[in-house]
């Protein structure tokens, strides 16, 4: 049976990493019944392996929970779950615009971080309702007072209301759940109006097609309602209708105010497009619900098969990818050193190794990833401006008047006594010093103007161990700036090797290009022959190393007895060769083209 | 018609670099082992009804055995047709033998002794656990060629623990000294399970071989040998014209061999098959009337796998692969497969062609690997 609209509440979490939101969503699953104790595994929502080994939520996930409130009414409240990372801020806003409210939730001990800033305002752009919720009271060093204050300062909202819990102890869950239904305002829908339906994420799945997820804003949709995507006007039958609860589970129909899923045999992976409207084809609605702001990619890489003949394979895996994951992007590239593959563009650099590892992880293909970049703006003797996200692509030098670099406005949330190391970090990444604002008395918020080339190097990683990890950051991109950028270029037995060129600051050139061909001179194996490996800038050679020859790689012995174990151990390690590429004469194993990313180890 | 080899497991210890099957040297063992030996001569004599090309006694140590247990062993294996002529080749430990055991191989036939010495330096051969020192070496030495044997091996390692490039230089001269009709230099590698793998583990400096250093004692070995008149005609092998060990060639060339007692391997008709490792086994099984094959270690040998081992030993050799033999043993030829690869390799004049034959240039030969896989089929 279908609720009323008034018995719906749509809400997601808003949370730092680590401040308890996963354990916070498996107690209101719990508490709720909606699975059994036995039944839940630890932290339903992050079902993808790579998010519990990394203990992130990389996708959003939905589930619908069915609570009796006080009121002896039942309720179907609808939690859209959201990632907590920077990179995936675009994700954010899209299960934000899918819902009526949201529970903030803060960690009782770190407070307020940079992140959970961000993602707070872009909940009060999508006007939802928020409810604080102080986290890990238990902790001995919990103060939630001064959490409020922070909230209240910080944020400017009301705390005097904030929910204190424990998701661990499972304290504060009925209070929470109370305050969802109390406080949330139901969703405003019609279920007599034509149908308008938020697609806010779509899976693939090999039988049913292409499976949007989506968000009933009015009328409502069943098995047999002919849809239409209004951004493309193609028309689909619908064969199934479901919810989450977290698994899909067929229902009748999905009314206004509910989220679920639909399931229409759609082929085409680019007909399920996130953020468009789906509307009744027989009674369509005017017009479309706001869409999304289009993902921006931050970050661009090669992504190529070791082996050529896995071009194909690849391909089908990024559409397939991509479906799941709106924010990737992809198109079709050429590397003289890596032949035919596909220039991709990321949120961040977190979210580029995470579908470097969803390729090998779940499609299994062994792919190289060329050295990050992101978009230059170079301006050419000509009077030109050229667009280069790959290094390779660089004009020459002297074809080049100016290069322009994005720069991003970096918040970076931190006690005070880490000042001084953020100072020297910003210092070390050509940051400018903009503000810095005391939040509480121990705790400071900078801000900085940052290159963008200079965050997605190392720098989260450097924030967070030279601030024993209570560092926390947000940026945003807010325009571009000339730099005196020049393209490093690496040689490998006097051929240059595309895909490891990059693009550095002139003054860091010499110190990373001495870097790299040292890390490189570990990184490839010894082949037949010597191979020197150069960096240059230009036709200027600014480093030079050899890996000398193979000089041993032998069986001793080979009689009878050995033949078999011999044999074995040469298929064996052909099969390992595979893993390396071949680049003109010489081979060169997956790491040596990630080496530009790791150069600070 | 396969050559033959017996495998002799005992040892009065083993060495610390060795993964052979080998027991220490136990009377009761030893005639368990005897028993078993003979009967497995009675149910695979068929195998070799058209006569056994050469025969090996290999080990373990086959001269630790006593007399009376070597002339049962011996009598055991007079019941096959030997060649007229035959290469028959006795492994010896310096100080496991006496005029006696030599006299009596050499009335058996055996016409060959391969004498495992390693090194002269009496401090490297303690480390190795070796149970002899370098006297031991010259006595056995007078001794064998006393009895009359008129063509020696000598087993030398290369990259021992501690080993300097002048200590190899001086153990190969004075190997030389000694005039063998043949050597056999090994680069020692550390194998899995062994002592010197237990130490390199444990993180004791020294013992894994360097790269470099062995590969200047290989070239240093190599000129040296030739230019006192050896031949290299295998990877790791050196003879006088004419004393090319005969059986070791046999498994060079792909051809089919027989291998006796427990741990040995056989191949024959495209199938590989190992004995039981264990004395036990090995003996209740033979005397239950069936052969001491273990079913895990028994391999049906595809085309594929028949044509990557016969490059793979033939690449081994100076006299190379003849693709006329190829040919006929395969039914294709060897430049319909490997065409383009040979191609390439013959263009760096890794691998050449010499009177019709295709060898692989002895200045690859310590990167062997890295050229035989690439003609690994799949």
């Amino acid at each position: 049976m279908a609720k009323a609209s008034s018995k719906i509440r749509n809400f997601s979490i808003i949370a730092h990493i680590d401040h308890g939101k996963s354990t916070l969503a498996d107690r209101l699953i719990e508490y709720t019944g909606t699975l059994s104790t036995r039944e839940l595994k630890e932290q339903v929502l992050d079902s993808m392996d790579l998010e519990r080994e990394r203990g992130i939520t990389i996708k959003l996930q939905a589930v619908r929970l069915l609570y009796q409130a006080k009121d002896g009414e039942t309720y179907e409240l609808n939690l859209i779950d959201t990632p907590g990372h920077v990179d995936f801020s675009y994700e954010v806003s899209r299960s934000l615009a899918a819902c009526e409210g949201a529970l903030l939730v803060v960690d009782a001990v770190q407070g307020i971080e940079a992140q959970t800033l961000a993602n707070v305002y872009l909940a009060l752009e999508n006007d939802l309702e928020i409810i604080p919720v102080i986290n890990k009271i238990d902790l001995p060093s919990a103060d939630p007072e001064r959490i409020k204050r922070e909230i209240e300062e910080v944020i400017g909202l009301d705390a005097s209301n904030a929910i204190l819990a424990s998701a661990k102890l499972g304290q504060g869950v009925e209070e929470i759940l109370e305050a969802i239904v109390q406080r949330i305002p139901p969703p405003k829908g019609d279920d007599e109006k034509p149908l308008k339906a938020l697609i806010f994420d779509s899976k693939f799945d090999s039988y049913k097609g292409a499976i949007p997820y989506i968000r009933v804003f009015d009328g409502k949709v069943s098995k047999g309602t002919n849809i239409k995507m209004m951004s493309s006007g193609k028309v689909f039958e619908v064969a199934e209708v479901g919810i989450f609860t977290p698994a899909m589970n067929i229902v009748e129909a999905l009314h206004a105010g509910e989220v679920g899923y639909i399931a229409a045999s759609i082929k085409n992976v680019s007909d399920t497009r996130v953020g468009d409207t789906i509307t009744d084809a027989d009674c369509p609605a005017s017009e479309a619900l706001p869409g999304y702001r289009k993902a921006v990619s931050m970050v661009f890489c090669g992504l190529y098969p070791v082996e050529t003949s896995d071009y194909d394979k690849l391909r089908d895996a990024l559409e397939k990818l991509q479906l799941n994951d709106a924010s990737l992007m992809y198109e079709k590239e050429t590397s003289a050193a890596l032949g035919f593959g596909f220039r991709c563009g990321f949120l961040g650099l977190l979210h580029m190794e995470i579908v470097q590892e969803r390729l090998e992880r779940e499609f299994g293909l062994n792919i190289i990833t060329t050295a990050p970049s992101v978009v230059y703006k170079v301006n050419t003797v000509n009077n030109e401006q050229l667009l280069i996200d790959n290094p390779a692509l660089m004009p020459e030098e002297g074809q080049i008047a100016s290069i322009e670099e994005p720069v991003v406005k970096a918040t970076i949330f931190v006690p005070s006594e880490f000042v001084g190391a953020i100072m020297e970090l910003n210092r070390e990444k050509r940051g400018t010093f903009l503000t810095m604002d005391y939040i509480t008395t121990s705790r400071v918020s900078l801000t900085y103007e940052l290159p963008l080339s200079e965050i997605i190097y190392d720098y989260f990683d450097q924030l967070k161990s030279r601030t024993k990890g209570y560092a926390s950051l947000d940026y945003e991109l807010i325009g571009y700036k000339e730099a005196k950028l020049v393209k490093l270029d690496i040689l490998i037995n006097g051929e240059v090797v595309d895909a490891l060129s990059f693009i550095v600051h002139k003054d860091r050139a010499y110190a990373r290009g001495r870097k790299l061909v040292e890390k490189l001179r570990g990184l490839i194996p010894r082949q037949m022959f010597e191979v020197p490996i150069q960096a240059a800038i230009g036709s200027r050679v600014i480093a030079r190393e050899s890996i000398r020859a193979l000089r041993k790689d032998v069986l001793a012995k080979c009689y009878g007895g050995d033949i078999t174990r011999k044999r074995k151990l040469l298929e064996k390690q052909k099969e390992g060769k595979k893993r390396l590429k071949q680049v003109g004469s010489v081979e060169i194993p997956q790491e040596a083209f990630m080496a530009v990313l790791k150069m600070d180890d | 018609m396969p050559s033959l080899y017996v495998h002799v497991p005992f040892c009065r210890r083993k060495c610390n670099y060795c993964a052979f099957f080998s027991i220490p040297y136990a009377k009761a063992e030893v005639s368990s082992y005897l028993r078993g030996i003979k009967r497995e001569i009675g149910l695979r004599l068929q195998e070799a009804e058209g006569g056994i090309s050469s025969l090996f006694l290999g080990g373990g140590t086959p001269t630790v055995l006593s007399r009376e247990e070597l002339e049962c062993l011996l009598d055991s294996l007079e019941l096959f047709a030997f060649q007229a002529g035959a290469e028959k080749t006795v492994e010896a430990n310096p100080g496991t033998l006496d005029s006696g055991k030599l006299d009596l191989l050499l009335s058996y036939g055996f016409n060959r002794i391969s004498l495992g010495i390693q090194s002269f330096d009496n401090d490297l051969l303690k480390k190795i656990g070796r149970i002899h020192s370098a006297q031991d070496v010259y006595h056995s030495i007078k001794l064998i060629r006393q009895a009359g044997f008129e063509n020696i091996n000598l087993d030398l390692m290369f990259g021992l623990p501690g080993q300097t490039i002048s200590a190899w230089q001086e153990t190969l001269q004075r190997a030389v000294d000694q005039e063998p009709e043949h050597l056999s230099l090994y680069a020692l590698t550390i194998e899995e399970g062994t002592p010197l793998a237990r130490l390199a583990a444990e993180g004791e400096e020294g013992i894994v071989p360097d790269d470099d250093l062995q590969a200047d004692m290989y070239e240093l070995a190599t000129d040296y040998l030739q230019k006192q008149g050896y031949l290299h005609y295998e990877i790791s092998n050196f003879a006088r014209p004419s004393f090319e060990c005969r059986h070791n060639l046999s498994y060079w060339r792909s051809e089919e061999y027989m291998g006796l007692g427990p741990g040995a391997v056989s191949c024959l008709n495209g199938v590989r098959y190992k004995n039981w490792e264990n004395i036990f086994k090995y003996s209740n099984i033979t005397q239950k009337g069936s052969k001491p094959v273990d079913p895990l270690e028994t391999e049906i040998l595809t085309p594929k796998q028949l044509i990557s081992e016969y490059i793979m030993l033939g690449l081994r050799t100076a006299e190379g692969i003849d693709p006329e033999l190829f040919a006929r043993k395969f039914g294709r030829q060897i430049q319909d497969i490997y065409g383009q690869l040979l191609l390439k390799y013959i263009n760096k004049k890794i691998i050449y062609l010499e009177k019709g034959r295709i060898k692989l240039n002895p200045s690859y030969y310590f990167v062997a690997n890295s050229i035989i896989r690439d003609f690994i089929l799949e």
